[in-house]
């Protein structure tokens, strides 16, 4: 199986600096998601990997052995491209064997493999037709079978779902995993589809204008964010965040202050932190239909419905913020009244955007809902 | 409304077959007439009297046996040495990155720009030193330089999408079975047209084998052609048009077995994926 490390690794174009200092470590084995919106350098980080782009500067190790300037072919890799790239003038069980061909891999052995990629992923029958007679999630699949005949130890994926439409993709997402641990190959996968992210991936490494914001488990980039970037892609509508204060116990947002519980204060106050970005879920507001104590006021701007729930916008003293209901026939400019689940609050520095940590007892399962 | 602009659309198609057709069958009509026939009767399609005697005529007047086998040899080695040399070429321009890749692109292509007339010259005198005059050899030669081809190969392989040549390199295929495997399979149609254009204008190549071609048994057909057109006696029409069906054969002949490539090149889109 493969390690991957990448040292300081930069990649530019011209003077334009696509890669800026990525520094992580793929464990052997695992399914690493490379996540962020396009132009994030994450297909470009996957390509370097494949030897597909030079590195403009630092290292990159397979194995510990230094490949950057190993050609791709010798880094015994499968790749399956967001197109497919399936060869039009081939075979279904041409397209998937070629590269067995190219090694000049026994004929038994070639169609041995074959059989059990066809098998696999259902494409019995298919064999002979041409890429331009399958449909769009057949494609995939030759695709996907093409790339797990090989048996390498690292399989790259570029965005391999996002052709398809809804329902196949969820069907996909299964079968990704279904071939990850048959084989229990290096899994490397690019998406800016967060919900592929946090299904697929053992961890996820969110990039941003080239740079590393985060690499973690799918439940800590939730649940934890380390920063506010990460804080706001993740999850759809993304995290609120506005600015906050803390002073004797209490939390301000604009004029309003509410009472924070003893962790809190105890937790910001030790880290001596007067000013901050408050994060918040919108399934972490709890909406009231009266004025309670210690509850925020807020003025309805609209409500998105979704189906299962609804979001309701509203504006807290000039920051728009959402959260998650299901009263959808709250009139814009009413007054809303809610509460903050303090559990899943998140403090971030004004500064550095890094989040400062949790209280313990936010980490605690036995910890119960206490508004602030 | 459509019926009317198709009949419109056919009407002119009909015509510009009639205009473009109308020459062939007159040459084909006229080779098989007397002289006299051809003088009395211009326009009738079906000679009265159709006989082979211009053909046997020609035939015994020049060695057009071995005419047309030199006219085989020259457009067949330009054809294949120029097909190949600008796959190669257009190949490493697409695919290879090197220094000053664009720079001697642009230079090559802008050598289909130099007039023929600004390198007759130059090409003759250096033949003739190198003795080749009088010589197919000498024919051959310099029709085999020629950006022309690696222009338009280099736009089909252009249009392959980069991530099919990307999984065979992947795949660790090198460049001979990319090319061979990947590339040459889908720009097949553009390459074929090529080589169609190259053998056409090799085998109609008039002017040079003028110069540098003395005895009629190194003659090529276009020549052999003109013998008849320009002799003193007057211009015998029938045997001119006679010389004329046998030179039209040949690349008639390649042109009906390779027009589905040369229509495919207008029609293919290539499959997405």
């Amino acid at each position: 199986m493969k390690e991957i490390v990448f040292e300081n690794v930069c990649k530019k174009y011209g003077k334009n600096l696509i890669i800026d200092n990525l520094n992580f470590t793929i464990k052997s084995g695992e399914r690493l998601i490379l996540l962020g919106a396009s132009g994030c350098g994450k297909s470009t980080t996957l390509r370097m990997i494949a030897g597909l782009e030079d590195i403009t500067s630092g290292n990159l190790y397979m194995n510990g052995k230094r490949v950057n300037d190993i050609s791709s072919g010798k880094r015994n890799i499968s790749m399956v491209f967001q197109n497919y790239a399936l060869y039009p003038h081939m075979t279904v069980a041409d397209n998937i064997i070629y590269g067995l061909k190219v090694q000049n891999i026994a004929k038994a052995e070639i169609s041995s493999r074959l059989k059990a990629a066809v098998e696999m992923l259902e494409l019995g029958g298919l064999e002979n037709r041409k890429p331009k007679d399958l449909s769009g999630g057949q494609r995939q699949r030759v695709a996907l079978a093409r790339a797990v005949v090989k048996r390498s130890e690292l399989l790259l994926l570029d965005e391999p779902l996002s052709n398809l439409d809804a329902q196949l993709r969820v069907h996909a997402r299964k079968e990704l995993v279904k071939i990850h641990q048959t084989y229990k190959q290096t899994f490397i996968y690019v998406t800016h589809d967060q919900v592929e992210a946090m299904t697929i991936g053992d961890r996820v490494a969110i990039l941003d204008k080239g740079r590393l914001q985060v690499i973690d488990t799918p439940s800590n980039v939730y649940n934890k964010p380390a920063n506010i970037f990460t804080a706001k892609f993740i999850g759809s509508p993304g995290m609120n965040i506005f600015a906050a204060a803390y002073a004797d116990h209490f939390l301000k947002i604009g004029k309003q202050s509410v009472k924070l519980p003893e962790f809190w204060s105890a937790y910001i106050g030790k880290r001596n932190c007067r000013e901050f970005y408050l994060g918040i879920r919108p399934e972490h507001i709890f909406l009231q239909n009266e004025k309670r104590k210690n509850s925020f006021v807020g003025v309805v701007k609209y409500v998105e419905e979704y189906g299962s729930h609804c979001g309701i916008y509203f504006d807290l003293e000039g920051h728009e913020v959402v959260a998650s209901g299901t009263n959808t026939a709250l009139k814009p400019g009413t007054n809303i009244y809610f509460t903050l689940d303090s559990a899943r609050m998140h403090v971030f520095d004004k500064e550095s955007k890094k989040n400062i940590g949790y209280p313990e007892v936010c980490y605690d399962n036995v910890y119960q809902y206490q508004s602030v | 409304m459509r019926i009317e602009s198709n009949l419109k659309w056919h009407i002119l198609l009909i015509l510009a077959l009639f205009i473009s057709l109308m020459p062939i069958v007159f040459a084909v009509s006229t080779s098989f007439k007397e002289l006299s026939e051809a003088y009395s009767n211009v326009l009738g399609i079906i000679p009265d009297k159709p006989t082979l005697s211009n053909y046997l005529r020609i035939f015994q007047e020049l060695p057009l046996n071995k005419i047309t086998f030199n006219t085989l040899v020259v457009a067949a080695t330009v054809t294949i040495f120029k097909v190949i040399t600008s796959v190669m070429a257009a190949y490493a321009f697409v695919y290879f990155d090197f220094k000053g890749k664009n720079l001697l692109y642009f230079i090559l292509i802008s050598t289909i720009f130099i007039p023929f007339t600004m390198t007759m010259i130059p090409n003759y005198l250096i033949i003739s030193q190198i003795g080749l005059r009088n010589n197919i050899m000498g024919v051959i030669l310099p029709q085999l330089s020629d950006a022309t081809g690696i222009f338009l190969i280099r736009q089909a392989m252009r249009s392959i999408p980069m991530p099919l040549i990307e999984a065979a390199r992947l795949e660790a295929a090198g460049n001979f079975q990319i090319m061979a495997n990947i590339v040459l399979p889908l720009v097949k149609p553009a390459v074929i047209s090529t080589g169609i254009m190259f053998f056409i204008n090799s085998w109609n190549e008039y002017v040079w084998p003028v110069l540098i071609l003395k005895d009629t048994t190194n003659y090529t057909l276009p020549l052999a052609l003109q013998l008849f057109v320009s002799s003193e006696g007057g211009t015998d029409f029938c045997l001119a048009m006679a010389v004329s069906v046998v030179t039209m054969i040949i690349p008639l002949g390649l042109y009906l077995i390779f027009q589905k490539y040369i229509i495919n090149t207008f029609t293919s889109s290539g499959v997405k994926g």
